[in-house]
Protein backbone atom coordinates (compact mmCIF):
# COMPACT_ATOMS: atom_id res chain seq x y z
CA UNK A 1 0.00 0.00 0.00
CA UNK A 2 2.81 2.30 0.91
CA UNK A 3 4.70 2.89 -2.83
CA UNK A 4 1.32 1.76 -4.23
CA UNK A 5 0.27 4.93 -2.88
CA UNK A 6 2.93 7.41 -3.73
CA UNK A 7 3.45 5.41 -7.39
CA UNK A 8 -0.31 6.52 -8.76
CA UNK A 9 0.45 9.91 -8.20
CA UNK A 10 3.77 10.10 -10.33
CA UNK A 11 2.77 12.83 -12.38
CA UNK A 12 6.23 14.55 -12.95
CA UNK A 13 6.48 11.50 -15.06
CA UNK A 14 5.11 13.54 -17.80
CA UNK A 15 8.02 16.27 -17.64
CA UNK A 16 10.39 15.45 -20.20
CA UNK A 17 10.97 12.33 -21.50
CA UNK A 18 12.52 10.70 -18.40
CA UNK A 19 10.02 9.01 -15.86
CA UNK A 20 10.48 11.23 -12.54
CA UNK A 21 9.19 8.73 -10.10
CA UNK A 22 6.37 10.25 -7.61
CA UNK A 23 8.79 9.13 -4.47
CA UNK A 24 11.18 12.53 -5.82
CA UNK A 25 9.13 14.60 -3.72
CA UNK A 26 8.08 12.52 -0.85
CA UNK A 27 12.10 12.17 -0.74
CA UNK A 28 12.66 15.37 -0.68
CA UNK A 29 10.13 16.84 2.13
CA UNK A 30 11.86 13.57 3.97
CA UNK A 31 15.47 14.79 4.14
CA UNK A 32 14.39 18.71 4.72
CA UNK A 33 12.80 17.77 7.89
CA UNK A 34 15.20 15.23 9.07
CA UNK A 35 18.17 17.77 8.60
CA UNK A 36 16.05 20.39 10.96
CA UNK A 37 15.94 17.44 13.29
CA UNK A 38 19.05 16.74 13.81
CA UNK A 39 20.31 20.62 14.13
CA UNK A 40 17.59 21.26 16.53
CA UNK A 41 18.62 18.05 18.76
CA UNK A 42 22.39 19.44 18.96
CA UNK A 43 21.53 22.51 20.06
CA UNK A 44 19.06 20.87 22.79
CA UNK A 45 22.07 19.31 24.18
CA UNK A 46 24.46 21.48 23.84
CA UNK A 47 22.22 24.20 25.23
CA UNK A 48 22.63 25.97 29.01
CA UNK A 49 19.40 27.75 29.03
CA UNK A 50 17.13 24.93 30.05
CA UNK A 51 13.86 26.33 29.15
CA UNK A 52 15.54 27.16 25.91
CA UNK A 53 15.83 23.17 25.55
CA UNK A 54 12.78 22.56 26.14
CA UNK A 55 11.89 24.67 22.74
CA UNK A 56 14.45 22.90 21.06
CA UNK A 57 12.94 19.36 21.91
CA UNK A 58 9.40 20.36 21.13
CA UNK A 59 10.73 21.61 17.77
CA UNK A 60 12.55 18.24 17.27
CA UNK A 61 9.18 16.28 17.74
CA UNK A 62 7.69 18.23 15.22
CA UNK A 63 10.10 17.24 12.82
CA UNK A 64 9.48 13.63 13.91
CA UNK A 65 6.07 13.98 13.48
CA UNK A 66 5.85 14.88 9.87
CA UNK A 67 8.24 12.22 9.67
CA UNK A 68 5.73 9.80 10.80
CA UNK A 69 2.91 10.75 8.88
CA UNK A 70 5.49 10.58 5.31
CA UNK A 71 5.95 6.79 6.12
CA UNK A 72 1.92 6.67 5.90
CA UNK A 73 0.98 5.94 9.79
CA UNK A 74 -1.29 7.70 11.39
CA UNK A 75 -2.02 5.69 14.70
CA UNK A 76 1.54 5.90 15.75
CA UNK A 77 1.36 10.20 14.86
CA UNK A 78 -1.69 10.41 16.94
CA UNK A 79 0.24 8.75 20.12
CA UNK A 80 3.48 10.62 19.37
CA UNK A 81 1.85 13.96 19.15
CA UNK A 82 0.60 14.72 22.58
CA UNK A 83 3.55 13.16 23.99
CA UNK A 84 6.13 14.84 22.47
CA UNK A 85 4.53 18.18 22.04
CA UNK A 86 2.12 18.91 24.88
CA UNK A 87 3.03 16.42 27.64
CA UNK A 88 6.66 16.33 27.89
CA UNK A 89 7.50 19.87 27.14
CA UNK A 90 4.62 20.24 29.78
CA UNK A 91 6.98 17.71 32.50
CA UNK A 92 10.07 19.06 31.92
CA UNK A 93 8.54 23.02 32.35
CA UNK A 94 7.28 21.86 35.79
CA UNK A 95 10.86 20.00 36.54
CA UNK A 96 12.91 23.37 35.75
CA UNK A 97 10.46 25.25 38.09
CA UNK A 98 11.44 22.89 40.79
CA UNK A 99 15.28 22.66 40.37
CA UNK A 100 17.35 25.03 38.76
CA UNK A 101 16.53 26.74 35.09
CA UNK A 102 20.68 27.68 34.35
CA UNK A 103 22.83 24.37 34.29
CA UNK A 104 26.06 25.14 36.00
CA UNK A 105 29.21 23.48 34.92
CA UNK B 1 -4.11 20.28 -13.30
CA UNK B 2 -5.30 19.26 -9.73
CA UNK B 3 -1.64 17.86 -8.83
CA UNK B 4 0.29 21.05 -9.89
CA UNK B 5 -1.37 23.12 -7.42
CA UNK B 6 -1.30 20.54 -4.71
CA UNK B 7 2.09 19.99 -5.20
CA UNK B 8 2.93 23.41 -5.69
CA UNK B 9 1.39 23.78 -2.38
CA UNK B 10 3.58 21.53 -0.78
CA UNK B 11 6.71 23.25 -1.96
CA UNK B 12 5.70 26.50 -1.03
CA UNK B 13 4.61 25.46 2.88
CA UNK B 14 8.24 23.41 2.61
CA UNK B 15 9.62 26.29 2.02
CA UNK B 16 7.95 28.43 4.76
CA UNK B 17 8.79 25.84 7.13
CA UNK B 18 12.79 26.12 6.38
CA UNK B 19 12.65 29.93 6.86
CA UNK B 20 10.75 30.03 9.71
CA UNK B 21 13.01 27.26 11.45
CA UNK B 22 16.09 29.58 11.70
CA UNK B 23 14.21 31.42 13.98
CA UNK B 24 13.49 28.70 16.22
CA UNK B 25 16.93 28.05 16.36
CA UNK B 26 18.75 31.37 16.24
CA UNK B 27 15.85 33.84 17.91
CA UNK B 28 17.20 36.24 20.58
CA UNK B 29 14.41 35.68 23.18
CA UNK B 30 12.09 32.87 24.01
CA UNK B 31 8.83 34.38 22.93
CA UNK B 32 10.31 34.42 19.36
CA UNK B 33 11.08 31.07 19.32
CA UNK B 34 7.68 29.60 20.66
CA UNK B 35 6.00 31.91 18.30
CA UNK B 36 8.43 30.33 15.28
CA UNK B 37 7.66 26.76 16.68
CA UNK B 38 3.50 27.68 16.52
CA UNK B 39 3.54 29.00 13.02
CA UNK B 40 5.70 25.73 12.04
CA UNK B 41 3.07 23.31 13.34
CA UNK B 42 0.15 25.32 11.52
CA UNK B 43 2.54 25.14 8.34
CA UNK B 44 2.44 21.32 8.97
CA UNK B 45 -1.19 20.84 9.20
CA UNK B 46 -1.65 22.10 6.28
CA UNK B 47 0.67 19.67 4.27
CA UNK B 48 -0.47 16.97 5.99
CA UNK B 49 -4.00 17.65 4.25
CA UNK B 50 -2.72 18.39 1.57
CA UNK B 51 -0.57 14.93 1.09
CA UNK B 52 -3.96 13.06 2.45
CA UNK B 53 -5.87 14.48 -1.00
CA UNK B 54 -2.92 13.65 -3.10
CA UNK B 55 -2.25 10.09 -1.64
CA UNK B 56 -6.18 9.14 -2.15
CA UNK B 57 -5.96 7.89 1.64
CA UNK B 58 -9.08 9.22 3.62
CA UNK B 59 -7.31 7.95 7.15
CA UNK B 60 -4.98 10.40 7.54
CA UNK B 61 -7.09 13.55 7.99
CA UNK B 62 -7.64 12.27 11.92
CA UNK B 63 -4.28 13.66 12.90
CA UNK B 64 -4.84 16.99 12.21
CA UNK B 65 -7.04 17.91 15.03
CA UNK B 66 -4.75 16.95 17.78
CA UNK B 67 -1.43 19.19 16.55
CA UNK B 68 -4.02 22.55 16.90
CA UNK B 69 -4.78 21.51 20.36
CA UNK B 70 -1.45 20.48 21.85
CA UNK B 71 0.69 23.53 19.94
CA UNK B 72 -2.07 25.65 21.71
CA UNK B 73 -1.63 24.22 25.57
CA UNK B 74 2.59 24.27 24.38
CA UNK B 75 2.10 27.94 24.50
CA UNK B 76 -0.56 27.90 27.56
CA UNK B 77 2.33 26.69 29.52
CA UNK B 78 5.72 28.62 28.58
CA UNK B 79 3.41 31.78 29.45
CA UNK B 80 2.10 30.47 33.17
CA UNK B 81 5.97 29.89 33.69
CA UNK B 82 7.08 33.12 32.50
CA UNK B 83 5.00 34.73 34.64
CA UNK B 84 4.47 33.25 37.86
CA UNK B 85 7.70 31.11 37.70
CA UNK B 86 6.09 27.62 38.70
CA UNK B 87 3.37 25.43 36.90
CA UNK B 88 0.92 24.85 39.83
CA UNK B 89 2.19 20.93 40.21
CA UNK C 1 -18.17 24.32 -18.75
CA UNK C 2 -19.76 25.60 -15.83
CA UNK C 3 -20.17 22.04 -14.01
CA UNK C 4 -20.68 22.15 -9.70
CA UNK C 5 -17.39 19.93 -9.52
CA UNK C 6 -15.45 22.60 -11.90
CA UNK C 7 -17.24 25.69 -10.15
CA UNK C 8 -15.74 24.15 -6.42
CA UNK C 9 -12.01 22.67 -7.96
CA UNK C 10 -11.08 26.35 -9.53
CA UNK C 11 -12.29 28.04 -6.25
CA UNK C 12 -10.34 25.48 -4.10
CA UNK C 13 -7.31 26.39 -5.90
CA UNK C 14 -7.49 29.95 -5.73
CA UNK C 15 -7.80 29.56 -2.06
CA UNK C 16 -5.40 26.97 -1.97
CA UNK C 17 -2.79 29.59 -3.84
CA UNK C 18 -3.82 32.51 -1.64
CA UNK C 19 -2.86 30.27 0.89
CA UNK C 20 0.75 29.08 -0.30
CA UNK C 21 1.43 32.73 -1.58
CA UNK C 22 0.39 33.69 2.50
CA UNK C 23 3.19 31.47 3.94
CA UNK C 24 5.99 32.32 2.02
CA UNK C 25 5.34 36.01 3.34
CA UNK C 26 4.77 35.03 6.71
CA UNK C 27 8.27 33.63 6.61
CA UNK C 28 9.79 36.48 5.12
CA UNK C 29 8.19 38.55 7.41
CA UNK C 30 9.81 37.13 10.67
CA UNK C 31 13.20 37.96 9.25
CA UNK C 32 12.02 41.46 8.50
CA UNK C 33 10.70 42.86 11.82
CA UNK C 34 12.73 43.19 14.71
CA UNK C 35 11.44 42.81 17.84
CA UNK C 36 8.97 40.01 19.26
CA UNK C 37 5.80 42.46 19.03
CA UNK C 38 6.13 43.03 15.53
CA UNK C 39 6.71 39.35 14.79
CA UNK C 40 3.02 39.09 15.75
CA UNK C 41 1.66 40.10 12.89
CA UNK C 42 3.63 38.34 10.74
CA UNK C 43 2.72 34.87 12.91
CA UNK C 44 -0.91 36.23 12.19
CA UNK C 45 -0.51 36.35 9.01
CA UNK C 46 0.56 32.90 8.49
CA UNK C 47 -2.28 31.35 10.42
CA UNK C 48 -5.19 33.25 9.42
CA UNK C 49 -4.27 33.67 5.66
CA UNK C 50 -2.01 30.89 5.21
CA UNK C 51 -4.06 27.97 7.44
CA UNK C 52 -7.75 28.88 7.74
CA UNK C 53 -8.28 29.73 3.89
CA UNK C 54 -5.97 26.77 2.45
CA UNK C 55 -7.66 24.16 4.90
CA UNK C 56 -11.07 25.45 3.71
CA UNK C 57 -9.46 25.53 -0.04
CA UNK C 58 -8.66 22.08 0.34
CA UNK C 59 -12.10 20.63 1.98
CA UNK C 60 -13.99 21.98 -1.40
CA UNK C 61 -11.34 20.37 -3.52
CA UNK C 62 -11.86 16.87 -1.80
CA UNK C 63 -15.16 17.58 -2.65
CA UNK C 64 -14.67 16.80 -6.43
CA UNK C 65 -12.85 14.06 -6.41
CA UNK C 66 -14.87 11.12 -7.11
CA UNK C 67 -12.38 8.13 -6.45
CA UNK C 68 -12.93 9.11 -2.54
CA UNK C 69 -16.63 7.41 -2.89
CA UNK C 70 -18.43 8.21 0.07
CA UNK C 71 -15.86 8.89 2.35
CA UNK C 72 -15.19 12.33 0.65
CA UNK C 73 -18.06 13.71 3.38
CA UNK C 74 -15.60 12.30 6.50
CA UNK C 75 -12.30 14.44 4.77
CA UNK C 76 -14.73 17.27 3.98
CA UNK C 77 -16.09 17.21 7.56
CA UNK C 78 -12.74 16.08 9.83
CA UNK C 79 -11.09 19.49 7.57
CA UNK C 80 -13.81 22.27 8.62
CA UNK C 81 -13.72 21.07 12.18
CA UNK C 82 -9.95 21.73 11.68
CA UNK C 83 -10.24 25.29 10.38
CA UNK C 84 -12.63 26.21 12.93
CA UNK C 85 -10.29 24.77 15.65
CA UNK C 86 -7.43 26.81 14.03
CA UNK C 87 -9.15 30.18 13.50
CA UNK C 88 -10.49 30.38 17.35
CA UNK C 89 -7.30 28.39 19.27
CA UNK C 90 -4.52 30.40 16.70
CA UNK C 91 -5.31 33.66 18.19
CA UNK C 92 -5.54 32.87 21.48
CA UNK C 93 -2.49 31.06 21.62
CA UNK C 94 -0.59 34.08 20.37
CA UNK C 95 -2.20 36.50 22.70
CA UNK C 96 -1.52 34.05 25.84
CA UNK C 97 2.26 33.83 24.59
CA UNK C 98 2.11 38.01 24.36
CA UNK C 99 0.78 38.35 27.78
CA UNK C 100 3.19 36.24 29.40
CA UNK C 101 6.57 37.81 27.71
CA UNK C 102 5.45 41.39 28.39
CA UNK C 103 5.01 40.62 32.20
CA UNK C 104 8.37 38.96 32.42
CA UNK C 105 9.89 41.57 30.65
CA UNK C 106 11.51 39.29 28.24
CA UNK C 107 11.76 41.25 25.40
CA UNK C 108 12.10 44.49 25.22
CA UNK C 109 10.30 47.02 22.76
CA UNK C 110 13.41 48.25 21.06
CA UNK C 111 12.51 51.55 18.45
CA UNK C 112 10.17 52.81 21.29
CA UNK C 113 7.92 56.11 21.62
CA UNK C 114 5.93 55.11 24.78
CA UNK C 115 4.57 51.96 26.66
CA UNK C 116 1.82 52.71 29.01
CA UNK C 117 1.23 49.35 30.22
CA UNK C 118 5.30 49.56 32.22
CA UNK C 119 7.35 52.60 31.15
CA UNK C 120 10.43 50.58 32.36
CA UNK C 121 10.36 48.47 29.24
CA UNK C 122 10.80 51.32 26.63
CA UNK C 123 13.80 52.12 25.80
Amino acid sequence: MYSHAWQTSSILSYVGEKMIPGETLHYLVMAVTALISVVATYMAITEKDLLKAVIFSALQSGMYAILYFLLLAPDILLVYIPVAVGLIPGVLIVLISKTERWEKE
Amino acid sequence: MLEFVIIGGIIAYTIGIALLSVIAVKGPTIGDQVLAIDTITYFTLVIFSLLAILLKQSLLTVTLIPLALWVYALDVYVSKYLISGDLGA
Amino acid sequence: MLDGATVLRVIGSALVCLGAFAAVVSAIGFHRFKNFYLRLHASTVGTIWGTVYALVGTALISLTIEEFGATKWFIFGNIIVTAILVFLLGSAGSHTLARGVHKARVARVQPCVADKLDPELCG
